[in-house]
């Protein structure tokens, strides 16, 4: 961990240097290599980060402490490949403190790898194989550090529910009641950019375009289950998304995902006679952007359904509003509102109880690029769960990122 | 045309080659780097892509006449084209106080911006049909990086100097300045932000010089 925090604060001191984007420029080229003539060409590309965090308990989305501050430091690696014109391949690997930012020890992960067949040069049809984010939403395309103008996610990719994928409840009553175990035993209903394990198929077809994919996880899937070698296809999911861009400014979307999320090992724990492929979650998406000169809007809202044993249909919506100005080349503020909803499901008692918290959430950021490779940004978070006043939360956060 | 026209067209055209003959020029050659750039694009996110690969950038130099030249009295406008997703020119010098366009011929948004000390401008997010072009004016000299907000890859230059006699040479480095005023000046060849290489040199009217570099 100190070594990895020495690497970054070092990288952080060399690129507020005035003659540091030359630099990093030079850098760039040199982690690029070309062979036959340019048809083979690699870039190794990566970023760095620097967040802190200090926040009300419990630690809000997927932030795992039992203190009410953090310090993360990430270091991820790209690489792209362009083979020829219609072959491109690219992974992603990280060291960092878990996936989500946590209190746990440093590790090396390889998140990401897949290959594109893009057979024609008009985009309308790709193959995509191996492990890479979802093509539900819009939200994959900015949730690196970098493009984000907020350190965290938003709320439908990052709040957990009542949903635990190891062990079914044991009563209607066990599923509404307080949750005992710790955090990360539970699922948001989109666990960050999913990437899970599979194939897609995407294109575009005059202003609409089209993407599929099967995974052998579902969006709520923790990051341990995307791997193929954890969790296998004998249950896929999917997913697909459907666009229309009727011109660069606006791109609108809607969504669909259909896949069982218990694990393996929650078999055990099934009614008798039902398997895991009986239960599901289904998740229906709408998502918007629009863009103008300085202006950036986005907004997504979810409908999902779990298939709960002992207890039925548990639904939720989830959804957020954000916007992006900048006020200077180099500043920008952003603004989000998110809000959950849960529907009521039976509690076993001959009632029926809400199998969550409503919550409603707003994130403020201002972010600063120093210069092209180094970006600043803090946020202040107030959260509301239900409606006393002392359910509010707050997070403040702060991130360096460098980017080479 | 009668008698008395051609006479007269013969007339400026003997006047005018006389005048070009009074100028001196410079022709040489300037040795570039063996390397190129070969940008890759980061299509990671991109739900959809299109096929193809990204031109790459034959290394060229800017040589330049430096010395005290009076300003321009008409401000200039020149253009770098976002196109097939590279900026066209990837280099392009401009004499202080040019105004560069900057048309977007993609189907896609573009964002320029640049935070090189002598120009930090951020244009925004603009179609091909913007209207009017969106432009900024470099008034200052130095070296401005471009690049794109959204497209990664994408990176341009433009030097701002502040003579009016330059040009870029072309892929072999080769290169011709016309139209210089006699009289003692240094020739610089700009070849990377970590190289300008120079000569002093002596024009005389109706002069060709010979200069490599180096």
């Amino acid at each position: 961990m100190k070594r990895l925090l020495v690497i970054c604060c070092w990288l952080v001191a060399l690129t507020v240097r005035l003659d540091a984007e030359d630099c990093f420029d030079r850098v760039n080229e040199w982690l690029t290599f070309t062979a036959c003539h340019d048809l083979i060409r690699t870039r190794v590309s990566g970023l760095m980060d620097l967040e802190g965090y200090a926040f009300t308990q419990p630690a809000p989305g997927l932030l795992y402490t039992d203190d009410n501050k953090l310090f993360n430091s990430r270091l991820t690696l790209f690489l792209d490949a362009q083979l020829g014109p219609h072959v491109y391949a690219f992974a992603q690997g990280r060291v960092d403190r878990g996936f989500d930012p946590s209190d746990s020890s440093e590790q090396a992960r390889a998140d990401e790898y897949a290959l594109r067949i893009t057979p024609w040069d008009d985009g309308r049809f790709n193959l995509q194989v191996g492990k890479f984010a979802t093509v539900v939403g819009n939200w994959v395309e900015r949730h690196q550090s970098w493009e984000n103008p907020f350190v965290t996610a938003p709320l439908p990719y990052e709040n957990t529910t009542a949903i635990y994928d190891a062990e079914a409840p044991a009563s209607a009553q066990d599923f509404v009641g307080a949750r005992t175990d710790p955090k990360y035993e539970y699922c948001p209903v989109i666990w960050g950019p999913s990437y899970a394990t599979g194939a897609s198929i995407s294109g575009r077809l005059g202003k609409f375009d089209y993407a599929a994919e099967m995974k052998n996880a579902t969006l709520s899937s923790r990051p341990d289950s995307w791997s193929a070698t954890q969790v296998g296809f004998q249950h896929p999911t999917l997913s697909g998304r459907l666009g229309f861009r009727p011109n660069e400014m606006w791109n609108l979307g809607v969504s669909a995902s259909d896949g069982p999320y218990y694990l393996a090992e929650a078999q055990r724990s099934l009614p008798l006679g039902h398997s895991l492929g009986d239960y599901r979650e289904l998740v229906l998406g709408q998502d918007l952007s629009f863009a103008w000169h300085h202006f950036q809007l986005w907004a997504e809202c979810y409908e999902v359904r779990f298939d709960v044993p002992r207890v039925g249909n548990a639904d939720t919506l989830a959804y957020y509003l954000e916007a992006k100005y900048k006020f200077t080349p180099q500043l920008f503020g952003a603004v989000r509102w998110n809000q959950q909803l849960f529907a009521n499901v039976p509690d076993g008692l001959g009632g029926a109880a809400s199998w969550g918290r409503n919550l409603w959430r707003i994130d403020t950021a201002l972010g600063y690029r120093f210069t092209a490779h180094l970006q600043g940004k803090v946020q202040y978070s107030l959260q509301c769960e239900n409606s006393g006043a002392s359910d509010f939360g707050h997070l403040v956060a702060a991130q360096f990122t460098v980017r080479f | 045309m009668n008698f008395r026209h051609c006479l007269l067209s013969l007339l400026l055209f003997a006047t005018a080659t006389a005048t070009a003959r009074a100028q001196a020029v410079i022709e040489g050659r300037v040795k570039l780097p063996k390397t190129h750039s070969t940008p890759v694009m980061n299509k990671r996110y991109e739900i959809v892509t299109a096929g193809g690969v990204l031109a790459p950038n034959p290394p060229v130099a800017v040589v330049y006449l430096a010395g005290a030249f009076p300003k321009p009295t008409n401000a200039a406008v020149a253009q770098i084209a976002q196109k097939d997703l590279m900026f066209v020119p990837a280099l392009l010098p401009v004499q202080v106080g040019t105004k560069v366009e900057f048309p977007n011929l993609d189907n896609a948004y573009h964002n320029i911006f640049s935070y090189s000390p002598p120009k930090r401008f951020d244009l925004g997010r603009y179609r091909s049909d913007e209207k009017p072009l969106p432009a900024q004016v470099f008034d200052v000299p130095g070296l401005v990086t471009l690049r794109c907000d959204i497209h990664e890859h994408m990176r341009g230059l433009v030097l701002v100097l502040e003579t009016p006699h330059f040009m870029t040479t072309d892929t072999d480095g080769h290169f011709q300045l016309t139209n210089l005023p006699p009289g003692q000046f240094k020739l610089k060849a700009w070849v990377s932000s970590q190289s300008t290489l120079e000569i002093p040199v002596d024009l005389k009217t109706n002069s060709v010089l010979h200069v490599n570099l180096p």
